[in-house]
């Protein structure tokens, strides 16, 4: 038995600056052992402990899609200890990972599905992974109408700009960006998002809407699509919290008798409806 | 298999034989304080004691333990898992709650699709002798739990000893408890009055159990009274020390640290215990902290155990053994937090009746 | 000035009976809503603080010879906001025995209490009973009863009595306590049970001390190694100190990080070492972190030291003024620099 808590090793193979602060990059990884790229067998929505030995470990939602061969991508923000020593980290680096982690986002049951991605700000990372991994020629027939509704305070801030910019010439998938504030050249939405979320007004028939952002968007999203009468069985969220071990051991991520970890990140908010917790 | 007798001066005699095959970890005194540790004179072995401060998970789960070392060579790293988990543990004199804790904490490592390597693979390699508890304390109440508690439960252990006063009556209970008894041939038979002393003594000490706690319907009540004022009531003198918790047989929360030898260009990640009861422990790093105040961490402790064990595992996740009452320094009594909460029920009815 | 040694228990009674008195008429005149004071603990060597906003609840107030917790730890924030559901604040009356008072003065001089917010009941102390040595020395035999008479701790259990020379069996602190009433104070609210008294400065001798000072560095150094080997890193000690207000802790700190959060003996005595540095000047000697402690750690020592660096350095004892400025607060041309360098 291989102990859960030893991260396999990857060498950084590209570092990508998402944002004109430069303090959100996505990172690429390499695993160093063949094996381990085959035991790591994720889904969109999952998350793994990237740590930097020496420094420490922090739970980061994985960003690529597993369609997305031969590397794994985590796009990590200047935060806390780990994520500063992680931003001084050069390409050949070695990064450990331990996972893929949690439960992710219910891929079979968003088959058949309209889906509607809705993310603010920072938290679009495993959205990204889904959105990819649904486009991806032997998964797009699995889901119906796409649409992403993307919000940012400014556009210096959107996340992946090259992958935005190619699903938006695409024909099979409806992105609607928004910005908090106009800006010289910027010719896209403007306004917070949701009330573009209620400007675009997606159908709830046969539909799942997935949200992810900070919480006073989550909160404003919910309120519209309980407006546009989506029950809460249909909307999913992916929740953050302190994590240690990622396993559901160390204790810290509990929301009532719920491990975070474990049992999510992603819940309905239904079940969140449920779930008598501190968060 | 019969029973046998132990007598008080043959313990060095067992200690020596045993110590062959196993780390023998013992109660011992320190400073005045009761605590399990490695044996290695006989003499430090103390078995007229109430109960360890310090519970013996400490060995199992140890206050700090490496969850793996790591050599950074340049820009390569070499990671080195513990070798040490094959160690054969011997824990002798545990007390029938703390010998619980051990199936309860088994539980829970192993629980879900990541089972902790290291606590297992030690638990697996460990026998336990456990030792009747003839002095219960006022504070304690194992009879009051969901596993049959009893000052001389007998389920957890591989063999069971009674103190009869000169001897100790020799109880083999598992497969391995037998096969180390047959090892030990000195050991004498024990005859019939000697079992019926240990019955005696079993039944003496039941009745010194004063505290008598229902906790039937305790987790039922906790469901809806997440928000009830009960909360800040009982969180009011909290210190918020983490004493109820780091001496708690059944707490497994830890924190992941790193240790890193700069000079060597060495390192381990060791996790150390940690406590729901400090502010950090779910302090995020935006800020936001979930638990921001003693009520809610004093809430988490109580629901942790009466009401999230249950409903995860199907099990209190309590054995009464009375540390966290007897030593928080303000007194913040458990048993007294239980009535309160068992209150809650009685209002809760009255309720109805108003309304019928 | 030793006191005679009184009946102590009788003492006692005499204190309780006027406390609940001055408390009573306190809240009925609505002075104050809410005392913080102590009441009975649930087990033998114990007491509870306690929060009464009910006249009727004065009953449940206490006192003897195990109120060991300094209460000013309380009206220290965030530990508990006393506001009404309003959020109105609320006006505290703090039971105060010397060391209790003498932490509310500091805590005001270093402004983390208003003292227009706070009325001190003091109480003259005679003492708190090292209950931690009791404990150990007696440990695997139960204490079900405590008492104090005359000059002497009465502790019984299930099968035994044991009968304890009251002056040995006090905190260590206490026995070198020189305040055990609340100074007297113009600028604070006080109401005082008993007898008063006026204190500027305190004699002390430290001569406690001086086994320890004999020591070279080496041995001093294994006596600390020695005294803090059993600590389990709970912080109770710190959680309990009034002076230990920090909204977040040096050792809690994680950029940087200064010091390891191992069990390791060396980060053991980091921690409270550097915790010692930051009571300097600042510790009133209530004992309340050696009282609470659960392995029995009697961080005495450490304390006295401070003290008495302090008092030569600088004449100066925490928490008998509110008008004389701490050491620690400002900076005098004058002042001497050996104790950073000297051996201690």
């Amino acid at each position: 038995m291989l102990s859960p808590y030893i991260p396999m090793l990857t060498t950084i193979k590209s570092i990508v600056s998402e944002n004109g602060v430069n303090d959100i990059k996505t990172y690429e990884l390499v695993f160093k052992n063949k094996e381990d790229e085959e035991k790591f067998d994720y889904i969109p929505g999952q998350f793994a402990e990237i740590s930097l030995i020496g420094k420490g470990e922090c739970p980061i939602g994985i960003a690529s899609s597993p369609t997305e061969k031969g590397s794994i991508k985590f796009t990590i923000k200047k935060m806390g200890t780990v994520t500063s020593a992680i931003h001084n980290c050069e390409v050949g680096d070695i990064i450990g990972v331990r996972g893929p982690l949690g439960n992710g986002w219910p891929i079979e049951e968003l088959k058949g599905k309209n889906i509607i991605v809705i993310g603010g700000g920072f938290a679009f990372s495993t959205l990204r992974s889904l959105v990819y991994y649904m486009l991806h020629e032997d998964n797009r027939a699995n889901f119906k109408d796409i649409t992403v509704i993307y919000g940012n305070r400014n556009c210096s801030e959107i996340l992946y700009q090259d992958d935005l910019m190619k699903w938006e010439r695409m024909e099979d998938i409806d992105v609607a960006l928004t910005i908090d504030c106009a800006e010289e050249g910027w010719d896209g939405r403007v306004g917070f998002v949701a009330p573009i979320v209620e400007a675009v007004s997606p159908s709830p028939e046969n539909a799942v809407a997935i949200v992810c952002g900070p919480p006073i968007m989550i909160k404003t999203t919910e309120d519209v699509l309980d407006k546009l009468n989506f029950q809460p069985e249909q909307i999913l969220e992916s929740l953050e919290m302190r994590m240690k071990c990622g396993i559901g051991k160390c204790g810290r991520c509990n929301i009532g008798e719920k491990f975070v970890c474990i049992d999510g990140p992603v819940f309905s908010q239904a079940e969140l409806r449920k779930m008598h917790g501190d968060r | 298999m019969k029973e046998k007798i132990l007598k008080k001066d043959q313990v060095k005699q067992l200690h020596e034989d045993l110590s062959r095959y196993y780390s023998f970890y013992a109660p011992t005194k320190v400073k005045g304080n009761i605590v399990f540790k490695k044996i290695t004179n006989p003499e430090d072995i103390e078995l007229e004691y109430l109960n360890s401060k310090i519970p013996p998970k400490e060995i199992l789960f140890p206050r700090m333990e490496t969850l793996f070392s790591y050599k950074i060579d340049e820009k390569n790293i070499e990671i080195e898992p513990r070798t040490d988990l094959e160690e054969k543990i011997l824990i002798f004199g545990v007390r029938p709650c703390d010998a619980y804790s051990f199936s309860l904490l088994e539980t829970f490592f192993n629980f879900g699709q990541f089972k902790d390597d290291l606590f297992m693979k030690k638990k697996e390699n460990t026998v336990v002798i456990g030792l009747a508890c003839n002095t219960p304390r006022a504070t304690c109440f194992c009879t009051s739990l969901d596993y049959n508690g009893h000052p001389h439960r007998k389920d957890d252990v591989d063999i069971f000893l009674t103190d009869l006063g000169e001897n100790y009556l020799v109880n083999p209970i598992s497969e391995t408890g037998k096969a180390i008894i047959d090892k030990l041939a000195w050991l004498s038979e024990a005859n019939n009055d000697d079992l019926q002393k240990a019955e005696e003594l079993s039944k003496k000490a039941e009745s010194l159990i004063s505290t008598k706690l229902d906790l039937q319907h305790t987790a039922e009540i906790l469901d809806p009274s997440f928000n009830h004022p009960l909360w800040k009531e009982v969180s009011e003198n909290c210190l918020g020390c983490g004493t109820c918790t780091f001496l708690c047989p059944t707490c497994t929360c830890f924190d992941v640290v790193e240790d890193v030898d700069h000079y060597n260009n060495r390192g381990k990640r060791v996790r150390i215990w940690d406590t729901c009861q400090f502010c950090l422990y779910t302090l995020e790093t935006s800020g936001h902290n979930p638990r921001n105040t003693k009520i809610e961490r004093c809430r988490n402790r109580v629901l942790h155990k009466f009401n999230y064990y249950p409903k995860n595992y199907d099990l209190i996740g309590c054995v009464g053994c009375g540390r966290c009452i007897h030593l928080c320094p303000v007194n913040n009594d458990l048993r007294e937090i239980i009535k309160k909460i068992n209150a809650i029920k009685n209002e809760n009815k009255k309720e109805e009746v108003v309304v019928a | 000035m030793v006191k005679q040694m009184g009946d102590i228990q009788a003492e006692n009674v005499e204190i309780e009976k006027k406390m609940r008195e001055v408390a009573r008429s306190l809240l009925i005149e609505k002075e104050v809503d809410v005392i913080i004071g102590y009441a009975r603990g649930t087990v033998p060597l114990s007491s509870s603080p306690i929060f009464i906003k009910n006249v009727e609840d004065i009953d449940s107030l206490i006192w003897d010879n195990l109120c060991y917790v300094n209460l000013a730890r309380y009206v220290v924030p965030p530990l508990t906001e006393f506001v009404d559901n309003e959020k109105v604040e609320l006006k505290v009356g703090i039971v105060s025995k010397g060391c209790v008072a003498r932490a509310l003065i500091h805590l005001a001089k270093e402004k983390q209490v208003d003292p227009e917010k706070i009325k001190i009941i003091g109480i003259p102390c005679n003492g708190v009973v090292n209950r931690r040595r009791i404990e150990k020395e007696l440990g695997e035999k139960e204490v079900l009863e405590i008492s104090v008479s005359n000059d002497q701790v009465i502790v019984k259990g299930k099968d035994f009595e044991e009968v304890l020379p009251y002056q040995d069996y006090l905190n260590e602190l206490c026995k070198t306590c020189k305040v055990k009433s609340p100074p007297m104070s113009s600028s604070l609210s006080d109401v005082i049970v008993g007898e008063s008294i006026e204190i500027s400065s305190v004699e002390d001798d430290f001569s406690d001390l001086s086994e320890y000072e004999s020591k070279t560095p080496e041995e001093k150094w294994e006596v600390i190694t020695e005294l803090l080997s059993d600590c389990t890193r709970c912080y109770a000690c710190r959680e309990a100190c009034p002076m230990c207000y920090c909204n977040l802790c040096f050792v809690d700190q994680n950029k940087p990080i200064w010091f390891g959060k191992t069990s390791e003996m060396s980060d053991i005595i980091v921690f409270h070492l550097v915790r010692a540095m930051h009571m300097a000047g600042r510790c009133v000697g209530c004992g309340a972190c050696s009282s609470v402690c659960p392995m029995g750690i009697d961080l005495k020592l450490i304390n006295r030291k401070l003290e008495k660096i302090v008092k030569e350095r600088f004449d100066f004892t925490a928490g008998l003024s509110l008008d004389v400025m701490p050491p620690m607060m400002t900076q005098k041309m004058e002042d001497s620099e050996d104790f950073m360098l000297g051996e201690h």
